[in-house]
């Protein structure tokens, strides 16, 4: 499973949508209906599935599934 | 009758002197905390606060849960001052507004909030004093400002210790939402709190780890996580982050936690997510730490729903119900007496009544009355009776249930009280915004607004221009509230709002978007 996909199993956990379905442009709390503890839930499963650490005051600035992608995987770089 | 949170606290320092009291995570690593040790750096806080001219006055406390902040509030309400704990995550201004209406001389603030030092100075002219809740020296020369290991240890070399307070002395004064978009400081005295935390039904052997995930600010997570707890000896378990809130129930193993619904909303997707092939006590293992029996939940109302299901995982769910202005528990269910659906009985301590469906409470948790406010005060308390603005009823078995609200608060599952008005009034600051109202739809806030058609005329703005100048300004907006008070729906409504004879927009109809009828 590339990471893409295990990131977008992941949210689809907390919503009705699949994740073939998922577009870049999504809102999690507009367009997925996470709820602002879902949201924060769902960031701590990222850090714990892709040993990263997240900033929360940075992370919380994430609207769209694209962005959170890109923040991955800047972290993901940095090391 | 009559007892103080001191007296609660010494005879628990006595009883379990040396079991751990709070614990919590420096980076990866768990420190603790024993009652004596914590009751001592709460003694030094008393005496040291009592020695630079603080007795009797109000404190404010910013910041999220920690050892220190708790010591301090310890500290304070133990002496003769009055604590007045506030949300970390409000904007700027708004905790300049409470520091400056609570009357506050001095000030608790968690080093992370740092950045506010600045503007509460230059403009909270009462503000004496500024602890930094560290133990580390001060990377800051600012005159007010002291670190919370200089008043400790001005207090332990000060033979001085504050007087007892009387029982119907102020304790706190804890800030809660306002129908009029102004939020009300609910005096809470020392009774009132001694009294919900013996009144509450429930018991559990010294040393039962509790996990505190609620901000620290809330009556409930305040009074019944840390309170109560101490009361019987509990060892706190801190949660550094909503983010980990998994991670440290694996870490810390839990026995019993407070939740409001949205946790445990969110918990549940967690683990219904989970194949089903593997069984649900392996589940509930890996997500809860194994030891997790027993979680109180409160602050709004919860789908019974859950209580089912999480009965499947081990789990029992028991749900209360409560307000600041009550210490604040009113009702809820226990081990042994509950009902799923309704939220439990009425506390040994509390009357309850109705008027015209409307829940009222009389007993000796129900506050003292709004700091400042009168009005406020005489339109709550009528008769000694707390209107509490929500409906309900209570059954043949004698188990209360909330079927609506009579105020016009929303209450979101995350059990934030908000005020649309308060919202509202900022919203409309947007010269685009001609109308607003806000509702709360689907855990989150939904702003309705009807465009200024002046404004859209004079910049020709087309139904797609204006969606996305909306929403720009919304985002704008969210990025300096904390994240119950931001705004995750949008709806551009193609009409104005209906309106009442006095020309009052009528909320109950907010959700019809057609055309005025015209005169």
């Amino acid at each position: 499973m590339t990471q893409e996909m295990e990131f977008k199993m992941i949210v689809a956990q907390y919503c009705q949508v699949k994740p073939e379905e998922m577009k870049e442009d999504m809102r999690f709390r507009e367009d997925l209906g996470f709820s602002s503890l879902d949201f924060m839930s769902f960031l701590g499963e990222l850090e714990d599935t892709f040993d990263v650490e997240l900033e929360e005051e940075d992370a919380l600035k994430v609207l769209t599934i694209g962005e959170a992608l890109e923040l991955m995987k800047r972290l993901q770089e940095e090391g | 009758m009559g007892k103080l949170i001191r007296d609660i606290l010494e005879e628990s320092v006595e009883r379990f002197s040396e079991i751990t009291a709070v614990k919590w995570l420096k980076k990866k690593e768990v420190l603790e905390r024993s009652y004596r040790d914590m009751m001592e750096n709460g003694v030094a806080i008393r005496k040291g606060m009592l020695a630079e001219g603080f007795q009797g006055k109000h404190i404010s406390l910013i910041g999220t849960s920690s050892v220190e902040w708790i010591e301090s509030y310890l500290g304070i309400i133990t002496g003769n001052a009055v604590a007045v704990p506030l949300d970390a995550g409000l904007p700027e201004e708004d905790l300049i507004d409470l520091i400056n209406r609570s009357d506050s001389e001095a000030l608790f603030l968690s080093p992370k909030n740092q950045g506010l030092l600045l503007g509460i100075l230059s403009s909270c002219p009462k503000i004496r004093k500024v602890w930094m809740l560290q133990e580390d020296a001060l990377d800051i020369s600012e005159e007010k400002v002291a670190s919370l290991a200089d008043l400790k240890a001005e207090g332990q070399k000060s033979a001085e210790d504050g007087e007892r307070p009387a029982p119907e002395d102020v304790a706190t004064i804890i800030f809660t939402s306002g129908t009029t978009g102004k939020s009300k400081g609910v005096m809470l005295t020392q009774s009132n709190l001694a009294e919900n935390v013996i009144s509450v039904d429930y018991t559990s052997d010294p040393g039962t780890i509790l996990l505190s995930v609620l901000p620290i600010h809330h009556a409930f997570c305040l009074v019944m996580d840390w309170l109560k707890g101490f009361s019987l000896g509990t060892t706190i378990c801190i949660n550094d982050s909503l983010l980990h809130m998994v991670r440290n129930m694996g870490m810390f193993k839990p026995e019993v936690m407070l939740m409001v619904p949205m946790m445990i909303e969110t918990i549940y997707k967690r683990l219904a997510s989970v194949d089903a092939s593997i069984p649900k006590k392996a589940v509930a293992d890996q997500v809860f730490g194994g030891n997790l029996k027993i979680i109180f939940t409160g602050g709004a109302h919860l789908d019974p729903y859950y209580i089912d299901q999480f009965a499947e995982y081990g789990m029992e769910v028991l749900e209360g119900y409560g307000m600041s202005e009550c210490s604040p528990v009113i009702s809820n269910n226990t081990v042994a007496v509950h009902k799923a659906g309704s939220i439990g009985k009425p506390l040994p301590n509390a009357e309850v009544t109705f008027e015209n469906g409307e829940i009222l409470v009389r007993g000796s948790s129900v506050m003292k009355g709004y700091y400042k406010m009168p009005e406020e005060t005489a339109e709550t308390l009528r008769d000694g009776w707390l209107h509490t603005g929500d409906k309900g009823y209570m059954d043949e078995d004698g188990f209360l249930f909330i079927n609506g609200r009579v105020k016009n608060l929303i209450i979101l599952s995350n059990g934030e009280n908000i005020s649309p008005e308060e919202i509202e009034n900022k919203l409309a600051l947007e010269p685009l915004v001609g109308e607003v109202i806000v509702t709360g739809e689907d855990n989150g806030l939904t702003a309705r607004i009807y465009p200024d058609q002046d404004v859209v005329a004079a910049k020709g703005l087309e139904e797609e221009a204006i969606q996305s100048a909306l929403q720009a300004f919304l985002d704008q907006y969210n990025r300096n509230q904390p994240t119950y008070r931001q705004i995750t729906g949008l709806v551009v409504r193609k009409n104005p709002f209906i309106r009442s004879a006095t020309k009052k927009i009528k909320r109950q109809e907010a959700l019809i978007d057609e055309p005025l009828p015209t005169a």
